[in-house]
Order: C-alpha cells, then structure tokens, then sequence
C-alpha cells in the first residue's frame, strides 16, 4: 500500500500565505527539509504500527481549500468549560494561534513568541519539519519561581465542514532549582476532520523539579502527533504522566535526554481506546551519564475495534554506569476486534546498570468477575470496576494535584462508556 | 562440568581453527545463471529442482540485503564468493564409511564428532557436511529399517522427489528474505529427515557443518518432516577453520510436524568468530523456521550460539495447528569484536497454542549482542499463551546488551507475559569465588553456566557439556 | 602463623586501619571486638586480598609468606578462609558445585588427587546434618534465597569442608538465633586444632559463650587498642566500647 504524499506544493504556498516576519528563514528550512526527507512512512521501524495517511489526507485537503487557520466553529465556550474544571494559569492554542491575555503579569512566569528571538529549531525529530514550515508563532516560557498555580497549556482545535491543521510549538525553560507544575491539555470543538502537530520542548535546569501532566481529549474526527523533547540538567527531576481519552488517529512521543548525573524521571501513561481508535504512545529515554534514573509504566484498556501502540526505548549509553531504567507496559484486551502492539526496547552499552522491562496482554480476571457478580453486581457493572481498578494506579499518579480529580473524572465517564460496549 | 576441564578449556583458544588438506574442486568465484546450473549439473538434480533453482535466483536478483538487523560490516561482494567447493573425491562418492577419504575422516576425528564406531556407541546418526557437500551418513540402514529418511539432501532431491517437491520451500518460501533467496538459488547440499507416521526415531540424529575451503560460501538446505505422530531429536554442529577473510555461511532450516508430531533441534554454532580485532569470522545469515502445520503438535528449537563474527538469525515457529507448541530456548555468547543479532518468531494462529521464549544473552569485550523477537497472536488464535524470559549478563564495560522484543497481539484471549533483565559479574561475587579458591576465570565460566542453566537443560546429553565447554572457551580473557 | 605489623589501609581516600598489628599462632583462637566502623570486617578483606582496599603501609606474613603478595585465590588454596559479613547470592550456579571445586581447586594446590564425588557429597551430607542444615541447600544457587541463619550457616559448611589453617569468621554470629549460635559454634568448635587458627570477629561477646577464645583483642579507630584474654570480652560487655574509645584517647 503505497502511502499517499503530502504536497510539498501545497505547504510552499501556505508558507508564503504566512506573515513575512522573523520566522520566514526558518519556515523556508523547514520547507526545504520536509521536501528533502519528508514524512514518517510505516517503512521507518519507529512509525511500523501507524500510518499517517489520515494526516497527510486531511493536510492535502486542507492546503488545496486554501490553507486557512480558522476553519472551524467558535471555541470561546469549550475554552471556557476547560479552563473553568481545573483551576491553572491557563494558555491557549487555538487553531495554532497564541492567546495568553489569561496569564499576563504572573510573578515567575515570563512569555516570549518565537518571532520576537528565533532560535535553532531541531530539524531531525520527525514532523518538526511540518511543524516549523507552518507555525505561524511558536511561544517560548520561563518558569523563574514556583507559581501557586499549575500553567496550563491548552492547545484546542476547531473543523466543521472543513478540514482543519495546525502547528504548536512551546519551549519552556524550568530554572534551576526552581519548582514547576504543568499541565497539557489536548481538545477539540466541532465534528470536522483536523489534523494538529505540536512540539513541547523542556529544558529542567539543574536541581529544578517539574510535574507535568498531559490530557488528550480529542474527537474521533482529529489527528494528533503531539512530542516532548525533554532534557534534564545535573540532579532535576521530572514527573509526568499522559491520559490519552479520545481523539482518531493519536501519536504521543516522549523523548527524554538525561546527559547530567543525578537526573531522575518517573512518568506513567493510560491510554483508553473504543471503536475507531488508534493511540500510539512512543517513549524513549537517554542514559547519557550515571547515575541518572528513569521508570515508566504505561497501562491500556482497548475494547471495541481499535489499536493501540507502545514503544518504550532506554539507551543507556556507553560509560553510563549507574543506570537504572524500568520499562513496564499492561494491557487489558476486551474485544477480538482490538489489537496492541507493544514493544519494551533495551540498548544498553554500560555495565554497571540496572535494566529491566515487563509487559503483559491479558484479560480481566475471571475470578474476580466472577467474585463481584456472586456479590449482585451485574457483568457491565464489575467490569467497570475491574477496568477502573486496573486505570487507578496511573490516575492517582498524576503528579500535578490540581488536575487530578479531573481526570479521575474523565477516567471513570471514559471507561463507563467504554463498557457499554464490551460484549457481555 | 568438572574443574579440571575448565583448566585446560581456559588455555585453549579456537580449537577447531585447523584446515584441512584435502584437494577440493571449487567453482571459481562469482554468480550467474549458469553457475546456478552447474551446481544443479553437477548433482544430477532432476528438472524440477533446476526450474527452482533458477526461480529463485531470479527473484534474488531483484531482492535487496536487509539492513535492519543491530549489526556493521562491510558489504559483503557476492561475485568474490565461490559457491561450491567439494572434496575432489566426490566423483565417485563414497558408498560407505571405509571409502570416505581418511583425511576427512580425521577431520571429524579432530572435530570430536562421532562418526565411526564411536557413533554406534553414542548411539548418534551423523550426516556431515563438508563444504558444501554431504560427505557421510552414519546408520543410515538401521533407520532405514525403522522407516525413517536420513539422507544428504541432495540424495533426497534424486531418491524422494514427491517429498521434496511436497515441502520444500512450504516453510520457508524462496523469496521469504535476501538469503533464502540465494540459498534456494544455490544450496549445494545438507540434510533431509523424513520421519513416518507413528514412528519415534530411535536415536538422535545429527549433522555436522564444517566450512574448510577458502573464499567459499556454504549454503546448505535442512528439511525435516515429521509425520503425524511421530517424534524426532536433531542435532546440529558447526565449525569452520581460521582465516583471516570473512566467509559466508547462509543456510535455510525447514521444519514440518504434522498432527501429533514433535521435533526438537538443537544447534552448537561455533563457527570461527574472528579474532580479538575482528578479522576474519564467519558471517551466519541463517532462516530456520518451523511449522507446527498439524493439531497438538511441537517444535522446540534450542540453541548455543558462540562462534561466528556476525549472527543474524532467528528460528521461529509458525503454530498453525490447534494446541500446537512453539519453544526457543538460546544462549548466545559474544566476545571480542563478535556481533550477534539473534532471537525467535512465534505466530500463533491456531487456537490454544502456546509458545516459550527463554533467551539468555552474554556480552563480553567490545562484543554486541541484541535479542530481536516477535509474538505475534492472530484474531483467531483463541487461548494463546506467550511466556517470553530475556535476560542479559555483561561482562565488562565495552560491550553493549540489546533487547528488542515485539509483540502484536490481535485477540483478547491471549495471555502474554514478557519480561527482560540485565545483570553484571558483580566485583562481589568474583571476590567470593576466589575466596573460595577459585581462580577468576574459573569462576567467570560457573556464573556464566549458572546463568545459562535453564537453557543448556534443554540440550541432549553430549551437547549440553559441548556446549559448555564452548562457552567457557568463548569467554576466554573476558575478564582481567 | 598470622604475623601483621603496623597496617595500614585505605578504601578510596579514607584510612582505615591506622597501624594495626596482630600476631595469630597455630593452635589459637583470637576474638576482635570492637564498635561499628573500627575496621574489623575491612581487616577480614584485607587478609582475603579485596582490592578495593590499598596497603599503603605495614606487612602481613603468613607462614612465612608475604600474604600481600597473593591473589585472593592462592591465599585461599594456601589455607585462609574467610566467612563473610555478608555472603553473596550467586543465583544458578550450585551451592555442591562450587563447595567442590573449592575444595578440589585447594587438593590440586597441595598436589593431591580430586575427591570422589559419592564420598564428597556423603561428607557434605554429614556435615550439614551437624550443622542443621536442610539438605536441599546443597543442589539450590550459592545463597540464593538462603535466610540470614541460612547463609551463616552455609559459610561455616564450607569452612568445615575446606579445613582451613586460618579461619576468619566475620560476624558469622549476627542474625542468628540461639539454635543456630550453637550449632555454628559447634561447628567451629571442630575446627579447633593445635595446628588450626582461628580469628573470630565480632560485635558481640554472645559467641564467646560458646567458643572460648585465647585472646580478646578491641579495634578501635583502625588500631589494636587493648588486648587480654576473654575476661576483656566481658569487661567490655559490660562497660560498652565507649570506655574503650576513652581509653584509646587517653
């Protein structure tokens, strides 16, 4: 199956659709390089389980109707119900453009577009071409002090009739020493096809802590490829998790660099998926140095027709004694329709580590369905519970505290529609 | 093993590096039709196998090397290689044993294979291949008399046509990868097992792959079938002389167990690994696949990997039949500059199947070594159960540990585990062995056999204290 | 036997023993006691020849020999055992197997033949019997799983089996009950022989209960501070290391 073309034609001319400011020479690199090497195809190892056709579709689409930022609905309401569940300094991307009239003059917070300093933007990692070539401002943050709020970054998206892409791109700078809470938030408004490309790019300055936190609640009709590129400097750490309840076709990546000792990471993820959905989360960490630290677990619940993807990857580099990674993956199957993929990677080129992966694919516990209906509880009833009692682990994890009755929220309504359709 | 071996194996270095001379007939290097022809001429193969041949020469030339394996070398010039080379002897082969050349006879002799008597006594069925060409089938009439096929595959290719047009190439298809392209192009010969329905093969039967002539490729072809409730144990060694040029070695293994049937390999590789700085070694790019094609069968595939200067290889199962059981248990060794890219495929399609992966990787030097497996579950592989163990051990700080496992799992029956760690020869288990009186490299070898354990208990007797031997030889100034 | 004069070592940049000197004839048992961090379990390492530790100053002669001089495995097959603080787990590699390699890897040293693997296995048996050890240890990995008693135990086994000329034991006493105090005691015991030394280290005075030492030696900041015979064990029992830290200051 050949892989349908992004055309290169159709980016050159909404390229030149773009302001003419700072950003051009970037925009024109970007250009040049997407034309050069183009997009993932399902032939590079780390893209094997997703095609981005739907993506490249809905782009073609899109820069032949003229390539217009807004094309969809009003999102003042949506934007509005979001910011107003949890309580956060709150940003906005909305169909790519930066809105942060919300967060002006907060002690220890400083903003800056892209377009008043461009900077080096790192070509290499896949899609950040498309994203440069298109970015209409990309939004730079300084985290200077601790805030009593967490900054919440929402990045929302809006397609009707039609097809919609947009282009995000945040660089955020934790100090040293400094404390920092952050939450993502991926969404959507309306029913049309969109397709949304964001890079998160997170420096943790020595001995710096940031707890960050990504929800992704997008409809069935988006597409999203969403990275963060994390690098953390000498004894920083950094504590995420990632909540994946909706969207179409999904690609998470996480890459984290730890090139200074005593950097320590723990994050976890939960992705739930039905009918239609395609959730790929890819992470891969770097032991550039020892003794730095990394553990990941990431559960799954799949029921209807569905795939969902995991690729976790350690490279503990050569000299890095004193390595410790752990990799796990757990997946509930509930349906023959739904399929996972997964794949704990080890490289390892030091000896004095500490390495280990565990993954499983299985089911829910028949005894224990079983326990809870002998108890009156009907099967969709001690499924929900099963399934919740699996995803709890991961939801009490979310390191950034405003955000979590949220999602223990959206958690439990996601898996109680996700159950009415298990066959029983 | 005891000690007192361990002494004399620590001091040894690649023992089966000698060469033999033996005046050889080699085909002067390079590939084309016309020596695919030469080589089906040259073995009398009637036409179907030559139309084969010629197939899938065809479709190689349209094939590209695989790049994707975790291993660097130089591209390999297919038009320097010779692909055949036999003892000049072979025009009038030998009919038994006392008229095989004694200079290979010694050759075994050296190899410690038991081809002679000592065969009769180890109770051991030998086919070996030298060069490319099947020199000796030991016991061939007593298993003829328990029905069963034990022959060079090129007798085969003459003497069971309807076999060999039955399954050959049904496991692993002509234009499968690169190098079962070319070796269905150009095998030149190997072994063929047919084991009849009901029968238990009343002894283990072996092969013995020696590469000898220089500059030449071995391309040789295995096929087993096992009929319906039948039950048969294959062994397999490999050693090839020093050199200082890299040689070739890409063979394709074909397993068949009907209904009930169960076959169990097991392969000693110890090809010549190259030396501390990478010269020379034997490139093994090897398909092995089996196919449990009928109900509540098995195939067991274990393997010591220690020798050759590249390893690309990964013999898998294909569970087709319900209740079928797949197995792979591995210990691979790399020393020195030594690159290993090995591991196991599991498709499960039938229902209740069940697989096991255990995988135990030692990586010493500026070796590296990756497990590469898949597990993959059909939608309608009911029931399925995967167990996967991959366990690294390092030894010393240069050389690299890789663990690259891949499940894709298509129904929600299937239960599979996977687990993987990695360990070192801690400073503080050597100190307590030498404690102990131990001498370091002594005490390297029993960690090492230690951490092998749960594999080499797979092995037949003989290989298993083979195979340790080798192990021990392999990791010979890992440490110090 | 054991002749050690002014020793002094270092792990990385911190000393540890400060000029420690010790003789151990043939037919003794020597107890060194003294508080957590004196230096006790590093000069059990250092006669076993652990070479995260650096001789920078003073000699240790064994027999005549320079005992610096050998690696850690001739030092073993020359007779000096060590029961170590805490015995390592070796998972897979059996514990019969390695108790008899040890022992045939010191046979083949002295020039003798290798045991016969039916009498060595019987004697092992017995030995373990003595001990209370549960048979099954012998075929399980080298500590692998082995309580704390268990492990203490298995050290005292193979010190039985190895019939060591020096036998320093370093606080095989910890974390055993008294069931297992007696036995391991017992187990030493056997071992007391007029051409047989033993350095017993330890925390406590409670093994001293039931193998009588000689002589009591106090370590105190990397040095011999007071030495006497085993009423200085109890002394100190009762009056605790600090009169001993005192003392040394003084």
């Amino acid at each position: 199956m050949k892989q349908q073309l992004l055309s290169i034609a159709g980016v050159r001319d909404a390229v030149l659709q773009l302001p003419d400011d700072a950003l051009t020479p970037m925009r024109e690199a970007a250009l040049a390089h997407l034309d050069e090497h183009g997009l993932p195809t399902v032939r590079n190892e780390d893209w094997k389980y997703t095609d981005l056709g739907p993506a490249i579709d809905i782009s073609n689409r899109w820069l032949a109707a003229g390539a217009r930022l807004d094309v969809g609905g009003d999102m003042d309401a949506a934007i509005a119900a979001i910011t107003a569940t949890i309580d956060a300094n709150w940003l906005v991307i909305a169909n790519g453009r930066i809105d942060d009239s919300r967060t002006t003059s907060i002690n220890g917070l400083e903003f800056s577009r892209f377009s008043e300093r461009p900077t080096p933007f790192d070509m290499n990692r896949p899609l950040a071409n498309l994203n440069a070539a298109l970015l209409r401002d990309g939004l730079r943050i300084q985290l200077s002090a601790a805030t009593e709020k967490p900054l919440g970054l929402l990045i929302i998206d809006s397609a009707d009739e039609e097809d919609g892409v947009s282009q995000a791109s945040i660089e955020i700078d934790v100090a040293p020493g400094c404390d920092a809470e952050i939450i993502e938030y991926q969404a959507s408004v309306g029913d049309g096809n969109h397709y949304a490309n964001s890079i998160v790019t997170l420096h943790i300055g020595r001995s710096a802590s940031t707890n960050y936190v990504r929800i992704q609640k997008r409809a069935r009709s988006h597409v999203q490829t969403g990275r963060i590129s994390a690098t953390l400097d000498a004894d920083s750490k950094l504590r995420m998790a990632s909540y994946d309840m909706g969207g179409g076709l999904i690609r998470n990546d996480v890459d984290i660099d730890m090139s200074e000792p005593g950097a320590d990471v723990i994050f976890s993820g939960l992705y739930i998926a039905g009918d239609g959905q395609h959730i790929d989360n890819h992470t891969k960490v770097d032991h550039r140095v020892g003794p730095t630290t990394s553990s990941q677990e990431y559960r799954g619940i799949l029921n209807g027709n569905c795939r969902c993807v995991w690729n976790g990857k350690a490279i503990v580099h050569k000299g890095a004694n004193g390595t410790d990674a752990s990799q796990a993956n757990h997946n509930l199957l509930l349906s023959d329709k739904a399929e996972i993929d997964t794949k704990p990677e080890l490289e390892i080129y030091a000896d004095d580590v500490k390495c280990s992966h565990g993954t499983t694919v299985g089911q829910l516990d028949a005894a224990a369905l079983f326990y809870l209906r002998t108890r009156g509880l009907d099967k969709r009833r001690a499924t929900e519970i099963l399934t919740h009692a699996f995803a709890v682990d991961i939801v009490d994890r979310a390191p950034v505290a405003a955000a979590r009755d949220a999602i223990a929220t959206m958690v439990e309504s996601r898996l109680a529609d996700l159950v009415q359709d298990v066959a029983l | 093993m005891a000690s007192e071996n361990m002494e004399s194996l620590v001091n040894r270095r690649y023992e089966h590096g000698f060469v033999t001379d033996i005046e050889t007939e080699t085909f002067p290097p390079g590939l084309d039709e016309g020596v695919v022809r030469a080589i089906s001429a040259r073995k009398n193969e009637p036409k179907f196998m030559l139309e084969w041949r010629l197939q899938a020469y065809r479709q190689w030339l349209e094939m590209r090397e695989p790049t994707w394996a975790h291993v660097h070398y130089p591209q390999i010039k297919f038009n320097e290689i010779s692909y055949f080379a036999a003892p000049k002897s072979d025009d009038d082969r030998p009919k038994s044993l006392d008229e095989v050349d004694p200079k290979l006879l010694e050759t075994y002799e050296k190899l410690g294979i038991p081809l002679h008597e000592r065969a009769r006594l180890a109770g051991v069925a030998v086919d070996a291949v030298f060069d490319s060409v099947s020199v000796a089938t030991t016991f061939k009439e007593k298993l003829y008399e328990a029905g069963v096929i034990f022959c060079p595959f090129s007798e085969a290719v003459r003497e069971h046509p309807e076999l060999i047009k039955k399954y050959l190439g049904s496991v692993v298809p002509r234009r499968d990868n690169f190098y079962a392209a070319l070796n269905s192009a150009v095998f030149s010969d190997g072994s063929f097992v047919y084991i009849p329905k009901g029968v238990r093969c009343p002894m283990e039967l072996s092969t013995y792959f020696r590469i000898n002539a220089a500059n030449t490729g071995q391309f040789e072809r295995t096929l087993i079938i096992a009929d319906e409730g039948s039950h048969v144990s294959y062994l397999e060694g490999c050693t090839a002389p020093m050199r200082d040029e890299n040689q070739l070695h890409a063979a394709v293994v074909e397993l068949v167990a009907l209904e009930d049937a169960e076959i169990k390999y097991s392969t000693v590789q110890n090809w010549y690994p190259g030396d501390e700085n990478g010269v020379g070694g034997i490139y093994n790019f090897v398909t092995k696949r089996g196919d449990c094609r009928g109900a509540n069968s098995k195939i067991s595939w274990t393997q010591v990997e220690t020798g050759s200067a590249i390893t690309w290889k990964y013999p898998s199962c294909i569970l087709r039949g319900a209740n079928s059981v797949g197995e792979f248990y591995s210990v691979a060794v790399v020393n020195n500059m030594q690159q290993a890219d090995t591991g196991t495929k599991m498709i499960h399609i039938g229902p209740n199947t069940r697989s096991t992966i255990v995988s135990k990787g030692i990586s010493a030097g500026k070796a590296q070594n990756v497990y590469r497996g898949l597990v993959r579950i059909m939608p309608q592989a009911h029931g399925a159960r995967n167990h996967t163990q991959c366990d690294s051990l390092l030894i010393g700080s240069e050389c690299g540990a890789h663990t690259f496992p891949y499940m894709e799992i298509k129904n929600p029956s299937a239960k599979v585990e996977h687990e993987a760690t990695t360990s070192k020869i801690s400073a503080d288990q050597l100190f307590y062995c030498r404690q102990r009186g131990l001498s370091e490299e002594d005490a390297v070898n029993m960690i090492v056999n230690g951490f092998c354990k749960e594999v080499f208990k797979e092995l037949p007797m003989e290989f298993a204290v083979e195979a340790q031997a080798l192990l021990n030889v392999s990791l010979e100034g890992a440490v110090g | 036997m054991l002749e050690i004069k002014n020793l002094k070592t270092r792990i990385g940049d911190t000393e540890i023993l400060r000029g420690l000197t010790l003789s151990v004839q043939a037919g003794e048992v020597h107890a060194i006691m003294g508080p957590n961090g004196s230096g006790k379990s590093t000069l059990a390492l250092v006669i076993a020849g652990h070479d995260d530790y650096v001789v920078t100053d003073g000699t240790v002669t064994y027999n005549g020999k320079n005992l610096l001089d050998l690696e850690p495995e001739e030092r073993a097959r020359e007779g000096v055992f060590l029961g170590f603080q805490y015995p390592v787990e070796i998972p897979g590699v059996n514990n019969a197997y390695l108790l008899k390699a040890a022992v045939n890897a010191k046979r083949r040293h002295n020039g003798q033949g290798e045991v016969d693997a039916f009498e060595f296995l019987k004697l092992a048996r017995e030995k373990m019997a003595a001990l209370g050890m549960d048979p099954k240890l012998l075929n399980r990995g080298i500590n692998e799983g082995f309580s704390g008693g268990e492990k203490k135990r298995n050290e005292v086994l193979q010190m039985t089996m190895l019939e060591p000329s020096l036998a320093i034991l370093d606080e095989t006493d910890s974390g055993l009950d008294i069931d297992a105090l007696k036995a391991v005691a017992k187990g030493i015991n056997t071992l007391r022989s007029p051409d047989r030394a033993i350095v017993l280290i330890t925390h406590y005075q409670r093994l001293l209960d039931y193998v009588q030492p000689d002589f009591v030696h106090v370590l105190s900041e990397g040095r011999i501070v007071r030495s006497g015979d085993k009423s200085l064990a109890l002394e100190l029992e009762d009056k605790g290391y600090d009169w001993v830290r005192e003392a040394a200051s003084a």
